[in-house]
Formats: C-alpha cells, sequence, structure tokens
C-alpha cells in the first residue's frame, strides 16, 4: 500500500495547471493555441475531480473525469471545424483577424 | 445500485421523446435530405415531448436516479422551452430557406440544443448539470457558425467557443472544490453535509465563487457580458432568439433550483457580490445600448439589463422571489421570441439588423411592425404588456425583501430604457427619404410558418398583459413553494 498523496496537493497542482490554462488562452493569439490552452484548463478540473475523489474514496470523481475527457473531444472536434472556416475566411490562424464586430 | 424502473421511465418521457426524435431526425437525413421533411420530424419531435408532459407529471414528484429530478418546477420550465424550441424553429423555415445551402442539420442541432436545456431543469445533481450546459453549449458553436459564407458567424462562433469553455472549466473548477470538500455532487445532500459542520469554508466559497462565473457567463451578467454583443450580431437571427431564450432561461432554472436546495444562508456571503452585479448589469446593458444603431446589439444589451431585473428578484428570494423571477421568465421568452422573430422574417441573404433598415417599416409592413412595435413596449414595460407585468412582480419582490436601493435602480433603469426602445419605434414610423426609396432592398417574401408563430406569441404577450392571473396562479402552484 503506497502513501496517499494529500487532498491540498493534488488541488494546488490542478489549481496551478488552471492557471497556466487560463494566461495561455488570454495570451496566445493563435486559435489552435488557444484551443490547446482551453484543453489544460478542461484537465486541471479533471485531476481537480479525481483528487476530490481519490479523498472520500468514490469512484464519483473518476467518472466526472470521464464526462469531462468526452465533452472536451466534441468541444475540440467542433472548434477545429470552426478553426477551418476560420482559415477559409480569413486566410489566418490569428484570433485577433477574426474581430470585425465592435461597438 | 442504481435501478430504473418504467415509473422512472414514463416520469423520464419527455426527455426521451426530444432524444428519440434527434436520432430519428438524424436517420431522416442520411436517407432523405430535404429541409420541410427535417423541420417536421423536429416539430413533431418537440411536440411529442411536450405531449409528454402531462404524462410525466402523473409520476411527478419523482428523483430519477441520482441524476434527474422531475417535479412541478421542472414540469413548467420544460414546458416554456419546448413551447421556445418549437418557436424558433418554425421561425428558422423561411429564414434559412433564403439563406440556402444544406439546411437539414440545422433542425437536428436545434433538437440537441432543446435537449440540453431541458436536461438542465430537470437536474439535481453536477453531473448532469454539467452535462445539460455542454449539449446546450456545444449545440450552440454549431448552430452561431451555421450559415456557410458569413464571415460574421465564425468570428461569433470562435468568439463563443473560447469564451464558453473557459467558463465551463471555471464551473467545473468550482464543482470538484465543492466535491473535495463536501463529498457528494447532490445539490439536496449539500445542505446537509454543510450543516454537519467540519468542512473549510474558504474553499467551499472559492467553488461557489467559480460556478458563480460559469453561470453568470452563461447568463451574459457584467462584468461577463462582453461575448452577447458580438455573437447576437453575428449568430443568425433565429439562433439569437434561442441563445436569448432557452439557454439563458434554462441556466437561470437550474441556478434557482440550485440556491433552493443549498439554503439562503449559501448565498449571503455572496449577496454584497450579486448585487454588484445586478446593478452593473442594468447600467451597463442600458447605458451602452443607447449608443448602438444595430438592432442585434440593442436587443444584446436590453438582455442584459434583463438579466439584472432578475437577478433582484432572485436576491429578493422566498417564493415571491421565485414567482417573479418565472413569471418574468415567461414574459422574456415571448417577447424576445417576438422581437427576434421579427428580425428573422425581415432577414435575407443579409441580415435585416441596422436600424435603417426599420426606416418607414410601418408604411410597408404595419402589422410586422405593429408587432415589433408591441415587443419593444413590452421589453420597456409599459403597462398592460406582458413586460410590464413581469417587472411589476419583480419590484413587489424586491420591495417584499426590503431591496429598497436595487428596487429604485431597477425603475431609474426602466426609465433610460425607454430611450432606446423607443428610437427604434420612432425609426418604424419616419417616411422613406425621398430618392433613396429605391435603394431599400426588396423585402423577403412572406413565410407562412413564421407569421404563425409570431401571431400566436403576440396573442400570448397581450394576454399576459391584460389578463395575468392564470398564469400566475400556475406559476404559484408549480414553483414557488
Amino acid at each position: 500500500m503506497m502513501a496517499s498523496v494529500p487532498t491540498e496537493y493534488g488541488l494546488l497542482l490542478a489549481g496551478t495547471l488552471f492557471a497556466l490554462g487560463l494566461i495561455g488562452v488570454l495570451v496566445r493569439r493563435n486559435i489552435v493555441f488557444i484551443l490547446m490552452s482551453l484543453e489544460i484548463m478542461l484537465n486541471a478540473t479533471g485531476l481537480a475531480f479525481v483528487t476530490a475523489g481519490a479523498r472520500w474514496a468514490q469512484a464519483d470523481g473518476q467518472v466526472m473525469y470521464l464526462f469531462i475527457l468526452s465533452m472536451a473531444a466534441a468541444e475540440v472536434a467542433v472548434g477545429l471545424a470552426l478553426v477551418l472556416k476560420l482559415q477559409r475566411q480569413f486566410k489566418t490562424l490569428d484570433a485577433d483577424a477574426a474581430s470585425r464586430m465592435h461597438g | 445500485m442504481i435501478r430504473m424502473t418504467i415509473d422512472d421511465l414514463v416520469a423520464l418521457s419527455p426527455l426521451l421523446a426530444i432524444a428519440a426524435a434527434s436520432v430519428a431526425l438524424m436517420l431522416v437525413i442520411a436517407f432523405y435530405r430535404d429541409a420541410r421533411a427535417a423541420l417536421v420530424c423536429a416539430l413533431a419531435g418537440i411536440a411529442l415531448a411536450f405531449a409528454m408532459l402531462p404524462v410525466a407529471a402523473s409520476k411527478a414528484p419523482r428523483q430519477i436516479t441520482q441524476l434527474l429530478i422531475l417535479d412541478q418546477y421542472a414540469l413548467f420550465y420544460l414546458g416554456l422551452l419546448f413551447i421556445a424550441g418549437f418557436a424558433v424553429a418554425l421561425l428558422a423555415h423561411g429564414y434559412l430557406g433564403r439563406l440556402g445551402g444544406q439546411l437539414e442539420e440545422f433542425y437536428l442541432v436545434l433538437l440537441l440544443a432543446t435537449a440540453g436545456g431541458a436536461a438542465l431543469v430537470m437536474s439535481a445533481h453536477f453531473v448532469s448539470f454539467f452535462l445539460g450546459l455542454e449539449i446546450l453549449s456545444v449545440s450552440l458553436y454549431v448552430l452561431i457558425a451555421y450559415p456557410r459564407r458569413s464571415a460574421r458567424g465564425v468570428e461569433a462562433g470562435i468568439k463563443y467557443l473560447i469564451l464558453a469553455a473557459a467558463s465551463a472549466a471555471f464551473l467545473l473548477f468550482g464543482m470538484a472544490l465543492i466535491y473535495a470538500e463536501l463529498g457528494t455532487m447532490e445539490f439536496a445532500q449539500m445542505a446537509s453535509v454543510m450543516a454537519g459542520g467540519d468542512v473549510r469554508q474558504e474553499l467551499l466559497l472559492i467553488g461557489q465563487a467559480m460556478i458563480f462565473v460559469g453561470v453568470g457567463f452563461k447568463l451574459a451578467v457584467a462584468p461577463f457580458h462582453v461575448w452577447a454583443p458580438d455573437v447576437y450580431e453575428g449568430a443568425p437571427a433565429p439562433v439569437t432568439a434561442f441563445i436569448a431564450t432557452v439557454s439563458k432561461g434554462a441556466v437561470f432554472a437550474l441556478l434557482v433550483r440550485y440556491f433552493a436546495n443549498l439554503g439562503y444562508e449559501v448565498v449571503q456571503p455572496f449577496f454584497p457580490a450579486l448585487a454588484a452585479i445586478a446593478v452593473a448589469s442594468m447600467f451597463v446593458g442600458n447605458l451602452l445600448a443607447l449608443a448602438q444603431t444595430n438592432v442585434k446589439r440593442i436587443l444584446a444589451y436590453s438582455s442584459i439589463a434583463h438579466m439584472g431585473y432578475l437577478l433582484v428578484a432572485f436576491l429578493a428570494g422566498g417564493s415571491l422571489g421565485a414567482t417573479a423571477v418565472a413569471f418574468y421568465l415567461v414574459a422574456y421568452f415571448v417577447t424576445n421570441l417576438i422581437a427576434f422573430g421579427v428580425v428573422t422574417i425581415l432577414s435575407g441573404r443579409r441580415e435585416a439588423d441596422e436600424i435603417e433598415d426599420y426606416r418607414g417599416l410601418f408604411w410597408r409592413r404595419p402589422w410586422l411592425a405593429t408587432t415589433f412595435l408591441a415587443a419593444l413596449l413590452s421589453l420597456g414595460g409599459i403597462p398592460l404588456t406582458a413586460g410590464f407585468m413581469g417587472k411589476f412582480y419583480v419590484l413587489m419582490a424586491g420591495v417584499e425583501s426590503a431591496l429598497w436601493l436595487l428596487a429604485v435602480i431597477l425603475v431609474v433603469n426602466t426609465m433610460i430604457s425607454f430611450y432606446y426602445y423607443l428610437r427604434v419605434a420612432f425609426m418604424m414610423f419616419r417616411d422613406a427619404p425621398e430618392g433613396e426609396a429605391a435603394a431599400i432592398r426588396p423585402l423577403p417574401s412572406f413565410s407562412f410558418m413564421g407569421a404563425a408563430a409570431l401571431a400566436l406569441l403576440m396573442l400570448l404577450m397581450v394576454w399576459m398583459g391584460v389578463y395575468p392571473g392564470p398564469l400566475v396562479q400556475t406559476i404559484r402552484s408549480m414553483v414557488a413553494k
């Protein structure tokens, strides 16, 4: 039996990953990198759920992680389709190019 | 051990009907591509789900596994969502016909989005909360960017996708923190675990705050509103109607259920923050709407303000607050469907969303202009309209809970909002300027189904404004307990 990792450490790691992903979403301008940063944020939440599930010795956290995984996949599928449309319409992957509506 | 009985399946039948209709529609599209067949299939699916409500009601209230609950509250909002989904499908038909291209999948995604909203209002657990929200969101990404040649649609779709995914991550992280602290994801059990003590309040507070961020984004309340004007402008008009009504309504219904389960004390630490959000939403929405020249953007800012009004009712709490939220949501649904319905009917290959497009509309299309006028007056809250009754109940709830400052700010904001609603209204009565008359593009052909949907909604709105008694009775018996 291995010594278990304290819940706080897991949550801290997840929080750090979440913050890194959020910074990526805010700073990056290339749409593909923004999507990757979003994946990091979503996976950080998955890690937090697994950690929480481990604290209570329940499977719920892992079940939730599976849901997050499948939802992230669906989101990326639609996201990449939009990236293709963006490339076709604006001939660039720069997210700032797609910013013509103001007011 | 989870066991499903026949009774559970009967109680689930509205959700099952709409899910089955989605699968059936997918098969229809695979073998027989025809926009009309797809529309009929979608309408039949939503109508079937609606018809299943009384059947399901015979089993209410019932907890179906840990995830979903079917009670009077859920039944009420399910009915509202299905009616709105039906109306959007009807309105979309003529609009899509003018757009061209392959349109069948639009109805499929619309059905899925409605199913997501339905799952939201029935959810009693973080898992179903999250799944319902994501089914709704992912469907919306597709709907927003649906017209293939629209650059604005792609831009709006990408903006919505990035912000919605980020806010979903916030929501999930908040859920994870709460689960880590409480060890349960069921709404109904959280209150008792919290009362048991020995939980770290800080983690819970951060968790609830993150859930608020996620939900606040969906509702487009200030300061999470930045996406709303661009997405409203870029999305096809019927989809904008769907975002304004079904997406926001389902999330708000869930918010009220969540905090009703947790108990009012949980909201207390957030009361100043939530009140600030409500005030900010009202002012941001109404003040920024003044400067807009695009009708869809005006309606976007107006809906930000309306979410602020709704938050006042939410903060008032109690059964009067729940009544006010429900009545206001119904009035808001009907009025917004009419307003965006008029924009939809006027839109052809180009969206009819510039305020100049409405110059002299009354002299060209009197019925349509009158309908739009009624919707604008109802959004503003002129007496004898549904919007007035909604605001009246919100104010009553606010005053009953002694939220004087919020009530006063609400009244002030209502007055500000008249300016931009009436600006659009006056534009419809102006004559088209000489010489430019020929430049006004021809109006798209008459869409029978769109007009029928508008006429029905219009009847509903007038009825709610003039004789709200029966609806209030229904809400009291179903929602407020």
